[in-house]
């Protein structure tokens, strides 16, 4: 007797490992950055919410007893990405706190792997967020010299809570706030794409976070439909009204979200035209939360909105068959 | 170029670029398989009903005599691929599942020789359409539909093109590529058969790029041809497809349900045009075929004209294999089927034989996927443009008649979903369960 | 007998864990430990007296009117419960707020109403109002004694001057646990961990 299997009896090299550990190294130049600009406890907060991410899915996998999917690398990436959402200078316990929210609660209670309704790592910022609102707002300067270095009135140890990150600045003050922060307006978007502005220690260096976007759009691990339509549609609400499109696209955690988090193949609808949809939606919902709503940033709640659409957007936006009369 | 000035075409929708492994029998030409001891010859091997035994255990039979009789209209013809003694007339367990089947034991002698050839020009279309009917031609690129029925169209349906297929993009198998380099004269006196049968003027012939050489050959041998045309293709799996052809040659769409006829087309593949010829230019039934038998573990790769009812058993014999055999999968390895037991015999549309080894057959473990990612590989990659993955996680949770929601009838089950999946799914098992359950 | 129409409301039977009954309030009181007895001890009393009465009086009732009958029992003691909180415990009353009201469309009361005391005698439907009412109360104050403490870092049994307020030490609260995201992760956890305990 032969082994009997079904057709196709061949295999591409494509395996869910070998797209999470590429999404890994993709992350590295973001996390590269934020060693660079926020000092060694960017590192260590890093270390922490993988670890906790890791051991997290390893023992809920044994308690719910389903096949234990360490090798992976979702955990890894979860861990990574909640601590890339969190600033400096938190405490330790909120990286574990967020990683196991994300892992146990939002990931493995739903189902593990290819089940889980919304994006673990955005679930558990949001979640972190709303428990530890002072801690999660408190934003650092970076530590290489640039015009926040003059900030020193937003260090976190003084009780600053939303005044310090280029997008707050805009929302308290408007441009003329950030012209006296930045110097000048060119200074200001080099600043904010290389990285040198607070904020949360993934999220700061649009040059680091595209290098990585780079190379998951050329392994084809992410596809362009939902990045494009998420940025081109906060240009054109920004142009619409009257804001400055390139501070908004550089800003926040827009870039991170865009690439890393709304691409998130679980939680995004899946034919092209319901990723554009979504990243419509993305942008729509990012926008108007940083223009009208109490919260200076608005990236991971536009994205956690949209998961929750996806399954419906995937329902209604089907890709045509061939050969069947719509 | 020298294949510049011909359009190079393509479908557009999905699709998947599998490894070749074309190299390991390309080159070896055409050889004559030995003669088997014995042979087991299913009664059905088209779409259809089974042909109706004609003899019985104990009955002698020569070569080429009807032992199956075509049964209705969609049916076909079967006959002895070898001279002697019906050993029995059984259920046999064919590609995992149980058919009605003639097993004949060799006695006797070979009358083979003795075949006169005909000239077709002056013969009516009825009666090359009787002696196509007569011979038990099938389409023998895999899904044997009977030829003489596929080749008589309904009458309200105006068919103004044929398309031969001598795609070839299976990998491993190289089969119709050795017949069309070996045969080319024959193929096209074939092609006018065929022409002259459905009276249509134009006739495409699909080759695609990663088979230059008989690209080029057909276009010289062609030149005097006007209304027949070397279409050159760009190398993407399924191009094999009718619909795909269809779509890539003359880029019309196959509605839904429907067949290659309803766009005024008909496909024919490069086998089955030879054996057209065969049939009528011989009135030779079709009781042998081109057969790649290729692989890592098989000593002597290559192209064997093989008859019809040979077992497996006996070509490991003749191939020679080294190591223990992990799969033995006939046809391609992107749609074959894989069998059991080495008492599985070669069939009219078995285009080739493949011996996986145990470390390439544990590859590909099905019994381990992995849950969906909703990666959306598998829809990029469908060309019907179906949606694989929901399809897959119904066909989990066993939802068959939810599947027909998402075009399940409309799957051609050509594999590039499962290729693709990163969670390595078994999509297309899953939809074959549910056009089987849900019907 | 009497016994099993008293437990089976603790936990076999449990209007929140179990019949899923009554969340609304659930999910909106349950922030500090005394308004889960607070708003439980109100339950109790409305339910098992309308249990009663309405078995007392069910062979009276027109079955086209019955919701309408059962609703005006049941709203005449909610409204002594109003009153009495608000004479005694304001402070009680002005936290649980709307809450108290709307125990008259509570679907427990309901439930039981419909459900048992118009079928069963006195007394078994004032065993079953006790028992419902004590399992509400029981999971009621669960719920908002892990919201608490997660959210505010203490365990407030604290009313009119009585009672401690017991304060948990080295924790950081998590505010988002006292809104209401906090009320269903914690509500779908002891959902999820009541069903793995009944599995066993």
């Amino acid at each position: 007797m032969y082994r009997l299997s079904v057709s196709p009896h061949i295999h591409s090299k494509a395996s869910v490992s070998r797209i999470m550990w590429t999404f890994i190294v993709a992350l590295m130049p973001a996390m590269a950055a934020s060693i660079w600009f926020f000092g060694p406890r960017a590192l260590y907060l890093e270390i922490i919410s993988v670890a906790t991410a890791v051991i997290t899915e390893l023992l809920t996998g044994l308690l719910l007893k389903k096949r234990i999917t360490l090798s992976d690398g979702s955990a890894v990436i979860t861990g990574l990405l909640v601590a890339f959402n969190m600033p400096v200078s938190v405490p330790y316990y909120v990286p574990i706190v967020g990683s196991f929210f994300g892992i146990a609660i939002v990931k493995q209670l739903f189902g593990g792997l290819g089940y889980n309704i919304f994006n673990p790592a955005l679930a558990a910022r949001v979640f972190v967020m709303f428990a530890w609102l002072p801690e999660m707002t408190t934003w650092n300067a970076p530590l290489t010299t640039s015009g926040f270095s003059k900030l020193a009135g937003f260090n976190f140890s003084i009780d600053t809570i939303t005044t310090a990150t280029p997008l707050a600045i805009a929302k308290m003050k408007g441009m003329a706030g950030l012209l006296t922060e930045f110097g000048s307006k060119m200074g200001m978007y080099k600043d904010l794409f290389l990285g040198k502005c607070p904020g949360c220690i993934g999220e700061t260096s649009a040059l680091a976070l595209l290098l990585g976007a780079g190379l998951l759009l050329l392994t084809k691990i992410i596809r362009w439909p939902i990045p494009l339509s998420y940025l081109a549609t906060v240009v054109l609400i920004c142009l619409l009204s009257g804001n400055d499109p390139i501070f908004h696209l550089l800003s926040g955690g827009l870039i991170l979200g865009a690439f890393f988090m709304a691409t998130d193949y679980v939680t995004s609808p899946m034919t092209p035209k319901g990723m554009i949809l979504f990243g419509v939606g993305c942008g729509l919902v990012t926008m108007v939360l940083r223009l009208k709503g109490g919260l200076p940033e608005g990236v991971s709640f536009s994205i956690l909105f949209m998961n929750a659409l996806a399954p419906l957007i995937d329902r209604y936006f089907k890709n045509p068959v061939l050969g069947v009369k719509t | 170029m020298w294949y510049s000035g011909l359009k190079i075409k393509t479908f557009r929708t999905g699709g998947v670029h599998p490894h070749e492994y074309k190299g390991l029998t390309e080159e070896c030409s055409i050889i004559n398989f030995p003669v088997p001891q014995k042979v087991i010859i299913p009664l059905s091997q088209h779409i259809g009903k089974t042909a109706k035994a004609l003899v019985k255990k104990g009955d002698m039979v020569s070569e080429y005599q009807l032992i199956g009789q075509k049964d209705g209209k969609i049916s076909a013809n079967v006959h002895s691929s070898i001279p002697g003694k019906v050993v029995d007339v059984v259920m046999a367990c064919i590609l995992n599942y149980q058919v009605l089947s003639v097993v004949i034991q060799l006695e006797g002698e070979f009358k083979t020789g003795n075949l006169k050839k005909d000239e077709w020009e002056p013969l009516k279309k009825e009666e090359i359409l009787k002696r196509i009917e007569s011979a038990g031609i099938v389409g023998m690129g895999g899904a044997g539909f009977p030829t003489d029925f596929k080749l008589s169209p309904p009458p309200d349906k105006k068919i103004d093109t044929l398309l031969v297929n001598g795609v070839e993009c299976e990998p491993y198998l190289t089969s119709d590529y050795r017949l069309m380099m070996e045969k080319t004269d024959e193929i096209v006196e074939g092609i006018k058969i065929v022409k002259k049968v459905l009276g249509v003027r134009t006739v495409f012939l699909g080759i695609e790029l990663n088979k230059k050489k008989a690209i080029k050959k057909f276009k010289d041998r062609l030149t005097s041809e006007s209304n027949i045309h070397v279409v050159p293709l760009k190398v993407k799996y399924p191009q094999g497809g009718e619909k795909q052809l269809i779509k890539a040659i003359l880029k019309r769409q196959v509605p839904s349900g429907g067949l290659p006829f309803d766009v005024g087309v008909i496909v024919s593949n490069i086998a089955t045009v030879y054996a057209v010829r065969e049939a009528v230019l011989f009135q030779k039934p079709l009781t042998e075929r081109v057969v790649t038998v290729a692989g890592t573990i098989v000593e002597k790769c290559g192209n064997y004209k093989i008859r019809v009812g040979t077992t497996v058993s006996e070509v490991i014999k003749e191939v020679g294999i080294h190591g223990p055999i992990g799969k033995v999968i006939m046809g391609g390895p992107m749609m074959g089927i894989n069998v059991s037991t080495v008492e599985a015999p070669v069939m009219k549309g078995t285009s080739g034989i493949l011996f996986f080894s145990e470390k390439e057959a544990r590859s590909i473990d099905y019994s381990f996927y992995k849950p969906c990612i909703h990666c959306s590989k598998c829809l990029e990659a469908c060309p019907v443009n179906l949606n694989p993955s929901m399809l897959s996680i119904l066909g989990e949770m066993e939802k068959w008649e939810d599947m027909k929601g998402y075009h399940l009838q409309d799957c051609i089950e050509c594999g590039c979903c499962s290729f693709v999946c990163p969670s390595r799914r078994p999509i297309v098992g899953w939809v074959k369960a549910g056009k089987a359950l849900s019907a | 007998m009497k016994i099993q129409e008293l437990s089976k409301g603790l936990f076999k039977e449990n209007p929140i864990l179990v019949l899923m009954l009554g969340l609304c309030p659930t999910l909106a009181v349950s922030t500090k430990a005394i308004y889960g007895i607070g708003m439980g001890a109100a339950v109790i009393f409305v339910l098992t007296c309308s249990n009663v009465i309405i078995s007392l009086i069910k062979d009276f009732i027109p079955d086209k009117i019955r919701i309408p009958s059962y609703i005006v029992v049941i709203a005449t003691f909610v409204t002594i419960v109003d009153y009495v909180m608000k004479a005694y415990t304001p402070e009680l009353h002005k936290s649980l707020g709307i809450f108290i009201p709307l125990i008259v469309v509570n679907c427990i009361i309901l439930g039981r109403a419909e459900a048992f005391a118009a079928k069963k005698n006195v007394l078994d439907s004032f065993f079953d109002g006790i028992g419902m009412g004590l399992g509400f109360t029981l999971a009621l104050t669960l719920i908002a004694v892990i919201r608490e403490i997660l959210g505010a870092g203490t365990i407030t049994l604290k009313l009119l001057g009585y009672g401690w307020i017991v304060e948990i030490p080295h924790l950081n609260p998590m505010i988002v646990m006292i809104l209401p995201p906090g009320a269903f992760i914690t509500i779908g956890l002891i959902l999820g961990f009541s069903n793995i305990l009944k599995k066993r």
